[in-house]
């Protein structure tokens, strides 16, 4: 009886070191694997004006994730998110209608990205910008 | 209690594994005078798995192309949260798997367990060997680092001695006539791909031949140490009053990994960089040769005997003749005699070339 | 008789070929980088009488040497064609005059150029003032340490009193320098990434090294101080270092220990298989 006792308590034991010894191994596993996300969002993204004619867009990556901006026909700026709000695809800039079409389930958004047509939930998402003395800075 | 009892039920009612625990752990006899020696196995077994998963993990963030490859191996090392620790465990575990693999087959060779009936044992065990030396040289060049560029260059040079096909043979084992993108791309597959499959395939046949002929017997402690087998007929060695594998030896091997664990890490935390030679960190240059580039330790005998001989194609078939020696041992050794210390021109033979290994293998370090 | 004379030695002509062949063809293949072919201004200067060949001499000794800028690097002229090599043709142009020699070097050393002819020493150039050979030397250029400044070599024009000063002043910071450089290397040769540090360093001696060449007392002590507050920050980075080398040790003893325990147990658990 009293080897068992002791058989049961260094058993325990080891499962305890096991399991400590697991979660000793699994941190540096999952820190290992977890995204960076530290780097990309910092940073800021500079675009000369002239580069945006009236009535076009430019696509760029901002923040990991893809942007747009717009340069409505009244010469105001627009920059939105360009991730559909459906299922995530990439929105495309149709110069003639002036609005934006996903060209996954033809999801439409008006060139300030409110839905005019479509499956999309929620309009694109806004993204901060600034003009100064000839340059768009987002961000 | 009686949950986990009731799942064990559950399954055991359906594919009948109590029957294959009795079989396979409970009532798998070993003899009673195994040693610590006999753990080796399941620590070269161990040592592969850690091998394999911190691989895998490295190639999350390694990419195999001679502009970046050193790049990414530098942000693995400084940028990536723990993973220096993943690269310096595959680096040093790597190290540590060929010392385990040394010392196993020399326990097998002292205890004359490579005899018959298990010369097929012995020679995949050797070809397990040499695909550990394969894989160990492929990993080498993959972080692209001056030591792996020039180290590369030379072994792979070697085999220019080979007559009439040596010189094609060197450009077809680069992909080029000298080391460069293209060897990458090979190498680069043969470490993370073929070698890696070749192995676990000769492990799973290591293991089967295991299973079939059963484990031998120490010779030691016993009054008769002569060959049992008398080739008459397949015959399966079973130890009857022996120990249970499990819990009995598995609790062995757990301690014996464990023991290899500490080994290993005190290395990896203590002294990470003494099995890296300086160059390690620099990266490739194919214009700048390092004045003095050494192969890793296992390879130095190799090198030094190389470099003896004026002439390399002799110094390249005595190191092809002395490997396929050693390949055929149970095929030439055939005495029946096991105990070591009952053999003695097996003992001064094997303690004579083991002294010569360490010699060359120091000489080169030195040279 | 003659044609069997004729016969041998080109039988033994040819059966040396094959062997050389045969010899060159199994010896190992080793030579992968062959230094460049000597230049001829060498190979010329070299077995002149003593005032032509010891620049030879000196050069090797040189950094110029250690780093690959031969003789043409200097003083023009075609390195590879013995007959023609010192032509003004082909852009020889010998040794400079004494007021041209800051110009002459200035042409890859600019700023520091700059910097002399700024400086008290340079505005005295061609009025009996130091030229970048009255310290520097000639052919035997080397790494330019603090040792420059002597009392031997300052006060074969002027007192050693304000060289010393200056001296003192970066006796400091060059320590600091040398101690960051020895630790950055060392950092790199285990794998960690100092690329950022070392170029940091690199700017900051160059900033150090233009102040050799300024003779003004006042201005090395307070650049001195601002390069010194630089070579702070990089100190603590390198300490950051230090101390996640340390952290990463305890870790590893922790799991050194786990694992010790676990063989423990492992080998205590089993004991108690033994009594039954």
């Amino acid at each position: 009886m009293d080897n068992n006792g002791r058989r049961t308590f260094l058993g325990l034991c080891l499962a305890g070191l096991a399991a400590l010894a697991a979660a000793a191994g699994g941190w540096p596993l999952f820190r290992y694997l977890s995204p960076r996300t530290n780097i990309e969002s910092a940073a800021k993204v500079v675009i000369p004006a002239k580069d945006i004619p009236e009535g076009e867009a430019k696509f760029f990556e901002y923040a990991g994730s893809a942007a747009v901006l717009v340069r409505k026909r009244d010469g105001s700026l627009v920059a939105l998110s360009a991730v559909c709000t459906h299922l995530g695809c990439i929105v495309q800039w149709q110069k003639e209608k002036q609005d934006f079409l996903c060209p996954c389930h033809a999801g439409h958004y008006s060139a300030d990205g409110i839905v005019t047509a479509g499956p999309p939930p929620k309009p694109l998402p806004k993204v901060p910008f600034s003009v100064a003395g000839g340059t768009i800075t987002v961000g | 209690m009686t949950l986990l009892r009731k799942i064990i039920d559950w399954i055991d009612l359906r594919i009948g594994v109590r029957e294959v625990v009795q079989k396979e752990l409970t009532g798998y006899l070993l003899p009673r005078n195994i040693n610590a020696w006999y753990s080796l196995g399941s620590i070269l077994f161990f040592a592969f798995v850690l091998q394999v998963l911190s691989g895998i993990l490295l190639l999350v963030y390694y990419v195999p192309d001679a502009e970046k490859a050193f790049k990414s191996v530098s942000f693995i090392m400084n940028e990536v949260p723990f993973g220096w620790l993943i690269r310096m465990f595959h680096a040093v575990g790597s190290n540590m798997m060929v010392l385990a693999l040394l010392l196993h087959m020399l326990s097998v060779l002292f205890m004359g367990s490579y005899k018959r009936p298990r010369e097929l044992n012995w020679l995949t065990g050797f070809i397990l060997f040499i695909m550990v030396q394969g894989i160990s040289l492929t990993g080498y060049l993959l972080p692209w680092s001056q030591l792996s560029f020039w180290a590369t260059t030379v072994a792979t040079n070697s085999a220019n001695a080979i007559p009439v096909i040596g010189p094609y043979l060197v450009e077809f084992l680069r992909g080029g006539v000298l080391v460069g993108p293209p060897t990458l791309g090979r190498f680069f597959a043969l470490h993370v791909a073929v070698i890696p499959i070749g192995i676990v395939a000769l492990i799973g046949a290591h293991l089967f031949l295991l299973k079939r002929t059963g484990v031998s017997a120490p010779p030691f402690g016993q009054k008769e140490t002569g060959n049992q087998w008398l080739g008459d007929s397949y015959h399966y060695e079973n130890h009857p009053g022996g120990i249970p594998f499990f819990p009995h030896f598995a609790l062995e091997d757990l301690r014996a990994i464990a023991i290899y664990m500490a080994c290993f890490l005190a290395v990896l935390f203590f002294d990470p960089y003494l099995f890296f030679p300086k160059d390690a960190f620099i990266p490739a240059n194919p214009f700048v040769t390092p004045s003095h580039i050494k192969p890793e330790w296992y390879f130095l005998a190799n090198y030094q005997t190389l470099k003896i001989f004026p002439n390399e194609l002799i110094g390249l078939s005595l190191q092809g003749a002395a490997m396929t020696f050693l390949a055929l041992l149970p095929f030439v050794d055939r005495g029946p005699e096991r105990h070591p210390l009952k053999r003695p021109l097996f003992m001064a033979c094997s303690i004579g070339g083991l002294l010569l290994w360490i010699g060359l293998s120091i000489w080169g370090h030195f040279s | 008789m003659r044609s069997r004379d004729g016969i041998r030695p080109l039988f033994v002509r040819l059966f040396a070929l094959m062997l050389a062949a045969l010899i060159t063809h199994l010896l190992p293949q080793t030579s992968f980088a062959e230094g460049p072919a000597e230049i001829v201004c060498i190979q010329c200067h070299s077995g002149m009488p003593e005032k032509y060949s010891q620049p030879v001499k000196l050069w090797r000794g040189s950094i110029h040497a250690e780093n690959g800028i031969a003789c043409n690097s200097c003083h023009g002229g075609d390195p590879k064609d013995a007959a023609n090599a010192m032509k003004p043709e082909r852009g020889f142009l010998g040794a400079p005059k004494e007021p041209a020699i800051p110009a002459f070097c200035g042409r890859c050393h600019i700023g520091v150029m700059n910097d002399y002819l700024a400086s008290a020493h340079g505005r005295a150039l061609g009025k009996g003032g130091p030229t970048c050979v009255t310290c520097h030397g000639n052919h035997q250029v080397l790494k330019a340490t603090l040792e420059l400044i002597n009392e031997k070599s300052c006060s074969r024009c002027h007192s050693f009193d304000r060289a010393r000063m200056i001296r003192d002043a970066m006796q400091q910071t060059d320590g600091m320098i040398t101690t960051a450089e020895t630790r950055i290397i060392a950092f790199k040769k285990v794998g960690s990434d100092t690329e950022k540090l070392e170029k940091e360093l690199f700017a900051l001696r160059n900033r150090f090294h233009s102040l050799f060449h300024n003779v003004n007392v006042e201005m090395v002590n307070k650049e001195s101080a601002r390069i010194q507050a630089d070579l702070k920050k990089i100190q603590s980075v390198l300490a950051t270092w230090d101390d996640t080398g340390r952290k990463r040790k305890i870790a590893g003893a922790a799991a050194l220990s786990l694992m010790l325990l676990v063989a423990l147990l492992a080998h205590l658990l089993r004991k108690t298989f033994d009594e039954t």
